[in-house]
C-alpha cells in the first residue's frame, strides 16, 4: 500500500557550489584524501560505531567504500573515483585531490561555469596529447627484456602503501613475488593473441610476510582428514583429472513441470545412487586419477573412489572452476552418463603441503598460466591492506603490457605537465583564444587554477612539513627535509627529485611550488643515461594516471556545471 | 477545500517553474543533479526529467507536467521550451486582463461574482486559443513562414538522401541544450557516426531510426569509470551477458535460437508420469540423456557453432554443447531475441518431436562471434549479417558516473526520436474565410464523391495518418512539372508549390517490388484511355483502398494515374496555389514535408512573431487580434532567454531588428548561429502549449480532496485478486 502514498515535493537548491555547508564539506574530504597520499601519507582508522571490523587503510578504494557520503556532490565525486578505481585499480587519491583542487581552484577564480568548462577541457586536451606523444619528458617506455623498470614500478606501488606495514625487505620481497606471479601468467607460446592467465591469491594469515611465496597451478584447501585419506599418493608421470559442474549429490534432478507418481516401494534415491556408483565404475576404468566437484559428492561415491585409489575432492567452488578447468585442460562435465574421454584433462604433479596450520594440495600443471601466489601478513587488517596492494600491481602490470610505458612518479610527472601547460598558453594563446572565445586574462586566470591544482597534488605527497619545490629545467619534483634553514645552498639539502631521476649535482634552478611561476619550457628530453643505470625510480602506472586526470577533469566540470540539486524526500 | 482555479496561481507556478528550467536552456545551459530516494544520483539538463525530478504538487503544476510529458512522448523535445513559453504567454494575458480591469475597476461589483465573470472571460479567450490553433496557425505557417525553411536532405538528388553536414549541425544544436558543454560536440559527433555507420543504404534511414528507437536499450553498453572521451561505436551486436559456453571458431559460423529446453523435460506439465520401477527411472534418465546428445550432435552436423537461448540450459545441454564445439549463450531477454530476429530475419529453432526429422533447421550465418571484454565484465560480440537495411553496431557509452552515462543515453534517445518525427511529413490545414482565393480546380477534385463527404470531420480524423507523398514528372507541355500530390483516402490534394520553399526536396517513393510495378503499369494502361468521366470506378477503388489500410507504393500508383489523367487533358493546375475547396467551405490542406528545419537561436520564434504581427493587423475579429499579439509577444520570450548572456552585436535587441528589418526589405537573414532545429518540432511545441493552456483556462474551481485515491486502489485490488 506503500506506493498509493502521495509523494513528497522534492528539495531544489541553487547554485550548491556557492554554500558554505558544501564547501566546508569540500574541504574535509579533501583533507582527508591529501593526508593519505603517498608513502608518507598518514593511515585512516575507519570504524563503524554499530558494529563490523575496524579498518585502517590509506588506500582510495578502501577508505572512499567505507566513508559514508550524503551531500550529493560529495556523491559524484566518490562514485566517480571509486569507479575510476574499479577499472584501474591505481591513482585513485590522485583522481580524487586533482578534482577537489581543481573545483576549489577555479571557484576562486570567480570565471563563468562557460568559459571555465571550455577552458578545462582545453588544457585537458594538451595534457592528453602531450602524455601520448613521442616528445613527452615524463613518460619512459618500458623494457620487457629487463625486469627494472616493471620491478621499480610494482615496489613504487607497494611502498605508496604504507598501511601495509612493510619494511624495505618485505617491500623487495613482496614487489619480487607479484613481479614473479605475473610473469607466470604469460603464456609461453603465444598465437595471434595474448591471452593472460590468472594469479590467485591465498590467504595465510598471521605469519611472516617474508614466508609469502608463489606457486605455478592451483593450491586447493584441504581438510588434514582428508589429506590422510588420500596420502599416500601414487607416482606417475601425469595426472588424470575430471571435473564436473555438475552435483554429484545424488539429488534427483529437475522433474519437468508435471507430476510424478512414483508406486511405493519404488526408492528414486537408489536409483540415482545406482546411477552415480555407475559413473564412478566408469572413471574408474577410464583410469582417471582424480575427481573435482563445484558442488557435493555422495559419501558412498567418494567411499567407493577412495577404495579405487582415485582421489575425490568436492565443493570447489565456481570460483575456482575456471582457473581449474584451464589449469587441467578439462572440459566441465554437466552429464551423470556416459562421458566423452574428450573431457579429461591432466596435471603434471600432485603433492600435498601444508603452509602453516592449512593443508593444501598442489596441482601443477604441464604449462603453467595459472599461479598462487600464498600471501602472508602478521594480522587481518595489514593482510587485507597487502591483498589489495597486490592485486593492485598486478593490474597495474596488466595494463602496462597493453600500453607499454610508464609515468614519473613521485610528483614529478604533475610538477612537469604544470609547466608545460604554463609554457604552452603563454607561448601560443592564440590558438585557445580562437576556439574559446576568451580573453587572454580569463585564459592565464583559468591555466595558473589547473597548473596550481596539479602541483598541489604534488605538494600532498610531503607530509613531514619540508619544502616542495620544482626545479627549472626539467619541471621535476623536489622536496626537502623539514625545518631547513632559510638560506640555503639547494644542492646540498636535496640529493634526488621525486622520481628519482634527477640528481642535484646539476644546476637547474629551484623555486618554490608556492612561489609565482616563470614559465619556461622544461625540456623534454630526459637524462637517458639515467634510466637505464638507475633500479630505483619512483614510477606510475600510464594508464591508469592518463585516465585519471582525464576522469578527474571531467568530474570537476561536471560539479562546476551545476546549477541545481534537486533532492528526492521520499 | 475548493480554491479558483485562476490563471493568476497558473501564472505563479510557471514562474516558478520557468527560473529553474531557464538556466539549463540552450547552449549556455547549466546541468542539474537529481537525487532518486534509492541513493542514486542522475545528471540531468532535460526538462522532462527535471519536471518528474521535482514531485510537484500543486494541482495546475501536476497538470502542466502531464501535459509536458505528453508532448515528450510525441516529440522527444522542447519541455524547457514547453514551460517558457507558457509562461509568457500566462504574463501576457495577464496583463491584458489587468487593464481591461483597470478600466472597468469604477463598477465595484462583488468579489464573486466578479470571478464569475473573469471565468467567463477566459473561457472566451481558451475559444479564441483553439481558433488561432486549428486555424491561423497553420495558416500562417503555409503561407508566409514556409517559403524561409531549409531541408535536411541533400540538393542535389532527387532521392530522399540525407545530407551529413545538415544532420551534424541538427544533432549538434540539439546536444547542445541535452548535455554537457564539454560532451556536447563529441556526442553529436558519435550519434552521426553511428547512424551512418548503421544505414545500408541511402534510401532506407527510416527503418533504421525506427529499429534504433525500438531496440535502443539493447543497442548501447554504459561503462562507467571511463572518461566520456573513450565512448565509441563498435560494429556488431553486443549482448549484455557473458558465454555459457565459450568454443572459439572462425570460418562458417551458424546461429540457431532456442525458446526453450533442448533437453526434454522428465515429465510435462500438466501430464502425470507415473514410475513403477526403478529400471524405468534410469531409462527414462537415459533416453533424456541421449536424445540431448542427438539433438546437439545433429545442431553440430548443421555446422551451427552459437546456440542463443532465451532460457537457462540444463548442465547437461551446455556440457555437450561443450564437446560439440558449440558455444552457448543463455538467458537472453525477448527484446534481444526479437532484435536478433529482426535483423537476421530468424526463427526460433523448433525442436523435432520425432528423433529422425531432423532436416529442418532455422539456421542463420554470423561473422563472427567472441568475448567482448569492457571495464574487466564479459560481453558477447556477435557479428550479425543483415538482412534489413540495418546494419547493427553499438554505441559504447562511458562517462565517470552512471548518472552522466545515463544523461547521454537518454539524451541519444531524443535525439532518434526528434529525427523520427523530423521525418514525417507534417500536415496543416486550415479555413479560409475570403472566397476570392478559391481556385476551380474540376478536373481534379471528383466533386461527387467530396459533396458527399462531410469534410472537415473526415479530414480531421485522417490528418495525423502518415501518409507517402509522390513526385510526378510530367512529361506533358507543362514547364514547371513537380507537385507534390497527396492521398487521404479519397481526397487528392496538391499541395504548395514547393520551389520557393525548398528547393529540390522531392520525397520521391519508388516502387521497391517489382511485382508491384507491373500492377502499376498494368493499372495505368486502362486508364490512359479512359476520359474525365470514368473516374467514378477509380474513385471507388481508391477509398476501397483507403479503408483497406493501404500502403505507399498502391497509393503512389494511384497517384501515377491521377496524373496521367490530367496530363493528357492538359488541365493540370500546377503552378497554382493549390487550393483545394468544398463547395460549401473554402478547406485547405497543405503538407510541411518531411525535413523541414530552421538555423537555431530563435528564427522560428521571430518569424512567426513578424508574420503574427502582420496578420493582426489585417485581422478585423477583437478576439482573434488578441490572441495573436500575445502569442506573438510570448515568442519572443525563447530567444530572449537563448541571448541572455550576449552582449553588443549578438545581444537579443539587436538581432531581432536586424532580423526585422531584413524580413521587410525581402533580404535574407543571417543567422549569427550554425546549427539547425526541426520545424515539425516547434510547431508541434507550439500547438501543444496552446492546448495545455486552454485546459489551464477552462479550469474555473481546483477541489482539493484529503482521501486516498479511492480508484486506484479499487483497480490495483482487484489485480492482486
Amino acid at each position: 500500500m506503500s506506493r498509493l502514498e502521495a509523494k513528497k515535493p522534492s528539495l531544489c537548491k541553487s547554485e550548491p557550489l556557492t554554500s558554505e555547508k558544501v564547501r566546508a564539506t569540500l574541504c574535509v574530504l579533501k583533507g582527508i584524501l591529501t593526508s593519505s597520499y603517498g608513502p608518507s601519507g598518514r593511515l585512516k582508522q575507519v570504524h563503524n560505531g554499530l558494529g563490523g571490523c575496524v579498518c585502517t587503510t590509506s588506500q582510495s578504494s578502501a577508505l572512499l567504500s567505507n566513508l559514508p557520503v550524503t551531500h550529493p556532490i560529495l556523491k559524484i565525486l566518490t562514485t566517480s573515483t571509486k569507479n575510476h578505481v574499479s577499472c584501474f585499480s591505481d591513482c585513485g587519491l590522485f583522481t580524487a585531490i586533482l578534482c577537489c583542487n581543481l573545483i576549489e581552484n577555479v571557484q576562486r577564480t570567480g570565471l563563468t561555469p562557460t568559459t571555465v568548462i571550455k577552458l578545462n577541457q582545453h588544457l585537458l586536451r594538451l595534457c592528453t596529447s602531450y602524455l601520448k606523444s613521442e616528445s613527452c619528458g615524463c613518460r619512459i617506455p618500458v623494457d620487457f627484456s629487463s625486469p627494472q623498470t616493471l620491478l621499480c614500478l610494482v615496489r613504487s606501488i607497494v611502498t605508496s602503501k604504507p598501511a601495509c606495514m612493510l619494511t624495505r625487505e618485505e617491500t623487495d620481497h613482496i614487489s619480487a613475488l607479484v613481479l614473479k606471479a605475473f610473469l607466470l601468467t604469460i603464456p609461453e607460446n603465444t598465437k595471434d593473441r595474448l591471452i593472460l592467465g590468472k594469479s590467485i591469491i591465498v590467504p595465510l594469515k598471521g605469519h611472516r610476510v617474508l614466508d609469502s611465496t608463489v606457486f605455478p597451478g592451483i593450491l586447493i584447501e584441504v581438510s588434514e582428514v582428508q589429506l590422510m585419506k588420500i596420502l599416500p599418493i601414487k607416482k606417475s608421470d601425469a595426472f588424470k583429472v575430471a571435473l564436473f559442474c555438475a552435483s554429484l549429490s545424488g539429488d534427483l534432478s529437475d522433474t519437468g513441470e508435471g507430476t510424478v507418481v512414483v508406486s511405493s516401494g519404488v526408492s528414486l534415491e537408489n536409483a540415482v545412487l545406482e546411477q552415480l556408483l555407475n559413473l564412478g565404475r566408469q572413471l574408474v576404468s577410464d583410469h582417471v586419477d582424480l575427481v573435482m566437484c563445484q558442488k557435493v559428492i555422495h559419501p558412498s561415491l567418494k567411499q567407493f573412489l577412495n577404495m579405487h585409489r582415485v582421489i575425490a575432492i568436492d565443493r570447489v567452488g565456481v570460483a575456482l572452476m575456471e582457473p581449474l578447468s584451464k589449469v587441467t585442460g578439462t572440459q566441465p562435465i554437466g552429464s551423470l552418463g556416459s562421458i566423452s574421454p574428450s573431457s579429461y584433462g591432466s596435471v603434471k604433479d600432485l603433492c600435498p603441503a601444508k603452509f602453516g596450520f592449512k593443508h593444501f594440495l598442489h596441482l601443477i600443471p604441464n604449462e603453467a598460466i595459472i599461479c598462487s601466489l600464498l600471501l602472508c601478513n602478521r594480522n587481518d587488517t595489514v593482510w587485507d591492506e597487502l591483498k589489495l596492494t597486490c592485486q593492485t600491481a598486478l593490474h597495474v602490470l596488466q595494463l602496462t603490457i597493453k600500453e607499454p610505458c610508464v609515468l614519473l612518479g613521485g610528483g614529478c610527472t604533475e610538477t612537469h605537465l604544470a609547466a608545460y601547460i604554463r609554457h604552452k598558453t603563454c607561448n601560443e594563446p592564440e590558438s585557445i583564444l580562437r576556439d574559446n572565445g576568451c580573453t587572454q586574462t580569463q585564459l592565464q586566470l583559468l591555466t595558473e587554477a589547473f597548473c596550481r591544482a596539479l602541483e598541489s597534488v604534488a605538494g600532498s605527497l610531503e607530509h613531514d612539513g619540508g619544502e616542495v619545490l620544482t626545479d627549472m629545467k626539467y619541471g621535476h619534483c623536489w622536496s626537502s627535509q623539514a625545518e631547513s634553514p632559510s638560506v640555503v645552498n639547494w644542492p646540498d639539502l636535496l640529493s634526488r627529485c621525486g622520481c628519482g631521476l634527477c640528481s642535484s649535482q646539476e644546476e637547474l634552478g629551484w623555486s618554490f611550488l608556492k612561489t609565482p611561476p616563470h614559465p619556461t619550457a622544461p625540456q623534454t628530453c630526459l637524462p637517458h643515461e639515467a634510466i637505464g643505470s638507475s633500479n630505483n625510480l619512483t614510477l606510475d602506472c600510464f594508464t591508469a594516471k592518463l585516465s585519471g586526470l582525464q576522469v578527474a577533469v571531467e568530474t570537476a566540470n561536471l560539479i562546476l556545471d551545476l546549477s541545481y540539486v534537486i533532492e528526492d524526500k521520499n | 477545500m475548493a480554491v479558483l482555479g485562476s490563471a493568476k496561481a497558473a501564472l505563479q507556478v510557471t514562474e516558478v517553474l520557468e527560473t529553474i528550467l531557464s538556466r539549463c536552456v540552450g547552449p549556455e545551459g547549466r546541468q542539474v543533479l537529481c537525487t532518486k530516494p534509492t541513493g542514486e544520483v542522475l545528471i540531468s539538463r532535460s526538462g522532462g526529467c527535471l519536471l518528474e525530478a521535482l514531485h510537484l504538487e500543486h494541482p495546475i503544476a501536476r497538470m502542466v507536467v502531464a501535459c509536458v510529458s505528453s508532448h515528450l512522448r510525441k516529440t522527444g523535445d522542447g519541455a524547457k521550451t514547453f514551460i517558457i513559453f507558457l509562461c509568457h504567454l500566462l504574463r501576457g494575458l495577464h496583463t491584458v486582463i489587468d487593464k481591461e480591469q483597470d478600466s472597468l475597476v469604477s463598477k465595484n461589483t462583488h468579489t464573486h461574482r466578479r470571478h464569475w465573470k473573469n471565468c467567463c472571460q477566459w473561457k472566451f479567450i481558451s475559444q479564441a486559443l483553439l481558433t488561432f490553433q486549428t486555424q491561423i496557425l497553420d495558416y500562417i505557417m503555409d503561407h508566409y513562414l514556409s517559403k524561409h525553411f531549409l531541408t535536411i536532405f541533400s540538393s542535389s538528388t532527387k532521392e530522399r538522401t540525407l545530407c551529413r553536414s545538415s544532420l551534424e549541425l541538427l544533432l549538434e544544436a540539439y546536444f547542445c541544450g541535452r548535455v554537457g558543454r564539454n560532451n556536447h560536440y563529441f556526442i553529436s559527433q558519435l550519434m552521426c557516426n553511428y547512424f551512418f555507420k548503421c544505414m545500408a543504404c541511402e534510401s532506407g534511414f527510416e527503418e533504421v531510426f525506427d529499429l534504433v528507437d525500438d531496440y535502443f536499450v539493447e543497442l548501447n553498453v554504459g561503462i562507467t569509470g571511463l572518461p566520456v572521451s573513450d565512448s565509441r561505436i563498435i560494429a556488431g551486436l553486443v549482448l549484455h551477458r557473458d558465454f555459457s559456453v565459450y568454443c572459439p571458431a572462425d570460418g562458417d559460423i551458424r546461429i540457431v535460437i532456442v525458446t526453450e529446453t533442448i533437453q526434454p523435460p522428465f515429465s510435462a506439465s500438466a501430464s502425470e508420469f507415473i514410475l513403477n520401477s526403478e529400471a524405468q527411472f534410469q531409462t527414462s534418465q537415459f533416453w533424456i540423456m541421449e536424445r540431448t546428445k542427438a539433438i546437439m550432435k545433429h545442431l553440430q552436423s548443421q555446422n551451427v557453432k552459437l546456440l542463443l537461448s532465451s532460457v537457462k540450459q540444463p548442465d547437461l545441454v551446455t556440457y555437450y554443447a561443450g564437446l560439440n564445439g558449440i558455444s552457448v549463450v543463455e538467458c537472453l531477454s525477448p527484446e534481444e531475441v526479437s532484435l536478433i530476429r529482426r535483423i537476421i530475419g530468424l526463427s526460433p529453432f523448433i525442436l523435432p518431436q520425432a528423433s529422425s526429422q531432423y532436416e529442418i533447421c532455422n539456421t542463420a550465418l554470423v561473422k563472427f562471434c567472441k568475448p567482448l571484454i569492457l571495464r574487466s565484465k564479459r560481453y558477447v560480440h556477435l557479428g550479425l549479417i543483415s538482412t534489413c537495411s540495418f546494419i547493427p553496431h553499438c554505441i559504447v557509452l562511458c562517462g565517470p558516473v552512471q548518472g552522466l552515462v545515463e544523461q547521454h543515453e537518454g539524451a541519444l534517445r531524443g535525439a532518434f526520436k526528434m529525427l523520427r518525427q523530423l521525418f514525417k511529413d507534417l500536415d496543416l490545414n486550415y479555413m479560409i474565410q475570403t472566397s476570392d482565393q478559391n481556385h476551380t480546380s474540376s478536373p481534379l477534385t471528383y466533386k461527387d464523391s467530396r459533396e458527399s463527404n462531410p469534410l472537415p470531420e473526415i479530414v480531421n480524423g485522417l490528418i495525423q495518418r502518415p501518409y507517402q507523398g509522390t513526385v510526378v514528372k510530367n512529361k506533358g507541355n507543362l514547364a514547371k512539372t513537380q507537385t507534390y500530390l497527396k492521398v487521404y483516402s479519397n481526397l487528392v490534394v496538391p499541395s504548395v508549390e514547393l520551389e520557393t520553399c525548398i528547393p529540390c526536396s522531392t520525397p520521391k517513393v519508388t516502387p521497391t517490388d517489382t511485382y508491384q510495378t507491373n500492377e502499376t503499369l498494368r493499372c495505368l494502361a486502362p486508364t490512359k484511355t479512359r476520359t474525365i468521366d470514368d473516374n467514378e470506378p477509380f474513385i471507388e477503388s481508391n477509398s476501397a483502398n483507403s479503408t483497406a489500410e493501404n500502403t505507399g507504393i498502391e497509393i503512389s500508383s494511384e497517384n501515377l494515374q491521377v496524373t496521367k489523367i490530367a496530363g493528357k487533358g492538359n488541365m493540370l493546375p500546377v503552378r497554382e496555389k493549390s487550393l483545394e475547396m468544398c463547395t460549401s467551405q473554402s478547406y485547405c490542406c497543405s503538407t510541411l514535408p518531411a525535413g523541414c528545419v530552421l538555423p537555431v537561436g530563435g528564427n522560428f520564434e521571430i518569424l512567426l512573431h513578424y508574420y503574427l504581427l502582420n496578420y493582426t493587423r489585417k485581422c478585423q475579429q477583437s478576439g482573434e487580434t488578441m490572441v495573436s499579439m500575445i502569442i506573438a509577444n510570448a515568442l519572443l520570450g525563447i530567444p530572449q532567454i537563448l541571448y541572455k548572456s550576449k552582449k553588443g552585436k549578438y545581444s537579443f535587441p539587436q538581432i531581432y531588428i536586424r532580423t526585422l528589418r531584413a524580413l521587410q526589405t525581402n533580404q535574407p537573414i543571417v543567422s549569427s548561429q550554425t546549427g539547425l532545429e526541426s520545424v515539425a518540432g516547434k510547431y508541434q511545441l507550439l500547438t501543444s502549449v496552446l492546448q495545455c493552456l486552454t485546459k489551464i483556462l477552462t479550469i474555473d474551481l481546483v477541489i482539493n480532496i484529503r482521501r486516498h485515491p479511492r480508484e486506484m486502489y479499487d483497480q490495483d485490488s482487484d489485480e492482486e485478486v
